[in-house]
């Protein structure tokens, strides 16, 4: 394999410059197989886990294998069809996973901003703040919050027991879905943390200067703060977007997409076609298609961006 | 231009990030693991038995004891289990016949027997029965029929159960009520039910009454079964009873003798211990007959609950039937059938491994063991044998397994599109037979095709 890949290579190589040259190359190619060693652990787990399981759901998409049936085979676009013409759950699902998306990660990055202003200041014990504030995104995503939230809103639980009310929120179609977007709000931690450090470049100088002119903090904010910050929010928006389309735990210990398929998202309808109903074929197939969802909204974010991103060092 | 090769990039990101994630759902991989941590270290016995089944902390101490009693008995036979809870059992049995590497022996459900069996999963067990390694001697046909298909036995029936109303007596006596005949009809029940919650100011029942088990009971009752025999579709013709029963269960609903559709959601849970019954809160609720046992322990102690059999519609013979717990079967990928059919039989008629045992899975099929394990019932599971006993003779016949399309029905059409939208008031019950039959017709019909 060596041989062959550094023909082409040295044939331009000697002409121009001749032996050193090639000797040079040589041992750089050397020290690749050497990176490709040492990094091989990690190649053959992507190999196995996941490279060829993808390659694996991307043929599963188009047949009918349903794990226990031996007599499975290609039915074309046959799930594709059925997802967008026979199945009114998975309308539903698209439905509930982007009111989820566009709810969620909306106020989940205007409270992580908010909080990151609170953080950029030299007060007293601020870096004690940033912990604790950093923590419930550290949990937010486990099994063990999701089954505290079920408490928290159950119908004796804790919001019930403080309004004296007995209100089933995760039975009611209109709240349930809202209990869901609080604890991804509640989950501010990590864009909060990119925001404080985007918030930590802004130079002084610049703030110093719209006070000498009279400006206030609201206008510090607008004209200075938030253009600023643009990259940054466009960078959370982006892995937000991607993490809110996916979103799975949640909805599966908490409502189990009930009441009425409100909070059916589509890694959870996913899931129940997949392991429930071991209908493997239909549900790669959606797999497929989540990822070509999330692909053409942030493309979209992508070419929205000449429009509202700003970077310091483009002249306009 | 930065523009055009940065979307390049960022849509290979995406594609990484989505799959990678994506990645175990299209390709489960959990039997190695399952496998290695199931073994007890492989014994140097002649002989390796695999065995799988699904259940709770409780079932898996006993059954692994009766293993080792089982070992001792033959001591060339080493015995590798393999359990977990129920959902992920079915993942992992599936994962398993994919690969080709079923246990010896594995529990079955009445709900999936036959859908294995078509798959060609599961081994006919009348070979051990004709050469005596079976014996059921002590055993009625009855208990045994759940497991035949075909005219062929596929499964022995490790239990009886059967569903029934469970009533808090002293609320009962409180409210100065007569106990209810045991043939009632859902008139007679809806009155129960309304009187309690009129009296007492809570609920006057507590189970889902809009499960799909009750729809199973009003077809059965009138004589006809919910699948037609082929399995390609809904298998009565008269939508009616069921439209009479759904908006009774709406009437109760709305008058707040039990919980509205919305608070079951929220409320949440299913399993017996967070029934309302259990803390008083309800008079009565609905429960398999076994589940029993976990009812009283879980309310404790100094309480008396009557157990009565299902109320029936108007006009209709037995909603009950005596239902097999669960099955042990031979699987088709067996490598020592003989010896697990000798496992089966240990399981079924050794008085002593029963008495470990203790009729976990639900009342024991041999009369021999029944009558062995009588005096060291406790009060509660001495009302599960009573109880069977006393619908035995007034049964109705059982119904043939549910069809392979059924969990299907279930899960995307019969709560989702109709039971939930009627509850929710979105839809009227007509509208909602009418898309419920129209659309677990196609879903039948596309899993039998």
């Amino acid at each position: 394999m060596s041989e062959a890949l550094s023909a082409p290579a040295q044939a331009p190589s000697a002409s121009h410059k001749g032996r050193p040259v090639r000797r040079r190359k040589a041992s750089f190619r050397h020290d690749n197989l050497m990176g490709y060693l040492f990094i091989s652990p990690w190649l053959i787990a992507f190999f196995a886990f996941t490279f060829i399981p993808i390659i694996a759901s991307f043929l599963l998409a188009f047949t009918n294998y349903d794990v226990l049936n031996p007599s499975w085979g290609w039915v074309g676009l046959q799930n594709f069809e059925r997802m967008f013409t026979r199945d009114p759950r998975y309308i539903k699902a698209l439905q509930a996973t982007f009111f989820y998306a566009f709810m969620a990660i909306p106020l989940r990055l205007i409270f992580a901003l908010a909080i990151a202003m609170l953080l950029n200041t030299n007060r007293r014990m601020v870096s004690g703040y940033r912990a604790a504030y950093y923590a419930p995104s550290i949990v937010g995503g486990s099994v063990a919050i999701a089954v505290m939230w079920r408490e928290i809103f159950g119908r004796d639980g804790l919001v019930n027991a403080i309004l004296g009310a007995d209100i089933a929120w995760l039975g009611n179609p209109n709240t349930a879905i809202w209990t869901l977007i609080i604890l991804a709000v509640w989950q501010f931690g990590s864009p909060m943390l990119i925001f404080l450090a985007g918030l930590k470049q802004i130079p002084r100088e610049f703030y110093e200067a719209a006070a000498i002119d009279g400006a206030n903090g609201w206008q510090q904010f607008w004209r200075i703060t938030l253009p600023l910050l643009t990259p940054i929010i466009f960078f959370n928006l982006v892995m937000q977007l991607i993490s809110g389309f996916m979103v799975f735990t949640q909805a599966f210990i908490i409502t189990g997409g009930a009441p009425l398929d409100t909070t059916l998202f589509y890694a959870l309808y996913l899931y129940q076609r997949a392991f429930v109903s071991l209908q493997m074929g239909y549900a790669s197939a959606m797999a497929w298609v989540l990822l070509a969802i999330i692909a053409i909204m942030t493309a979209l974010v992508f070419r929205s961006s000449s429009y509202w991103v700003f970077y310091g060092s483009q002249e306009e | 231009m930065r523009s055009r090769p940065s979307v390049l990039i960022m849509l290979l990101m995406v594609a990484a990030l989505v799959l990678s994630a994506c990645a175990p759902s299209a390709a489960p991989s959990v039997a190695p693991a399952a496998d290695s941590a199931a073994a007890p270290a492989a014994g140097d016995g002649p002989i390796e038995l695999r065995i799988a089944w699904w259940g709770s902390q409780n079932r898996h101490d006993r059954t692994i004891a009766v293993i080792e009693q089982f070992e001792q008995l033959y001591p060339n036979i080493d015995v590798v289990f393999e359990f977990a809870g129920w959902a992920d059992y079915w993942t992992l049995m599936s994962t398993q016949a994919a690969g080709g590497n079923l246990p010896d022996v594995m529990q079955q459900d009445y709900a999936r027997l036959e859908e294995w069996v078509s798959r060609g999963l599961l081994a006919p067990l009348d070979d051990y029965v004709a050469d005596g390694t079976f014996d059921f001697s002590n055993v009625s046909e009855s208990s045994l029929a759940g497991g035949r298909l075909g005219g062929k036995l596929y499964g022995v029936n490790l239990g009886t159960n059967s569903m029934m109303i469970v009533i808090d007596a002293d609320k009962l006596a409180e409210a100065g009520m007569e106990i209810p005949n045991p043939d009632w009809t859902f008139s007679e029940f809806e009155q129960v039910a309304t009187e309690l919650h009129e009296k007492l100011g809570i609920y006057g029942f507590s189970g889902a009454l809009s499960n799909e088990q009750l729809w199973k009971n009003v077809y059965l009752s009138l004589g006809q079964w919910v699948y037609s025999e082929d399995g390609t579709a809904l298998g009565y013709e008269d939508d009616q009873p069921f439209i009479d029963y759904l908006n009774m269960v709406k009437r109760l609903q709305d008058a707040g003798v039990t919980q509205t559709r919305e608070q079951e959601l929220a409320t949440g849970g299913g399993s017996v211990e967070t029934d309302l019954i259990v803390t008083g809160r309800s008079a009565m609720t609905f429960l398999w007959s076994n589940q029993i046992v976990a009812l009283a322990n879980a309310a404790g102690e100094g309480r008396n609950f009557i157990l009565l059999p299902m109320p029936r519609p108007e006009g209709g013979a037995s909603a009950n039937y005596l239902k097999p717990s669960m099955f042990f079967s031979i699987t088709s990928q067996a490598r020592h059938p003989k010896e697990a059919a000798m496992f089966i039989d240990f399981f079924t008629n050794n008085i002593e491994a029963n008495e470990t045992l203790m009729a976990e899975r639900g009342v024991p099929i041999s009369s021999e063991v029944r009558t062995a394990l009588e005096p060291m019932l406790d009060v509660s599971q001495k009302q599960m044998f009573d109880y069977i006993a006393s619908i035995e003779s007034s049964v109705s016949p059982i119904p043939p397994p549910d069809v392979a399309g059924h969990a299907d029905v279930i899960n995307n059409v019969y709560w989702p599109l109709a039971i939930d939208p009627f509850l929710f008031g979105q839809i009227s019950v007509e509208e909602a037979m009418r898309i419920f039959r129209a659309e677990a017709n196609a879903v039948l019909a596309e899993t039998a095709r």
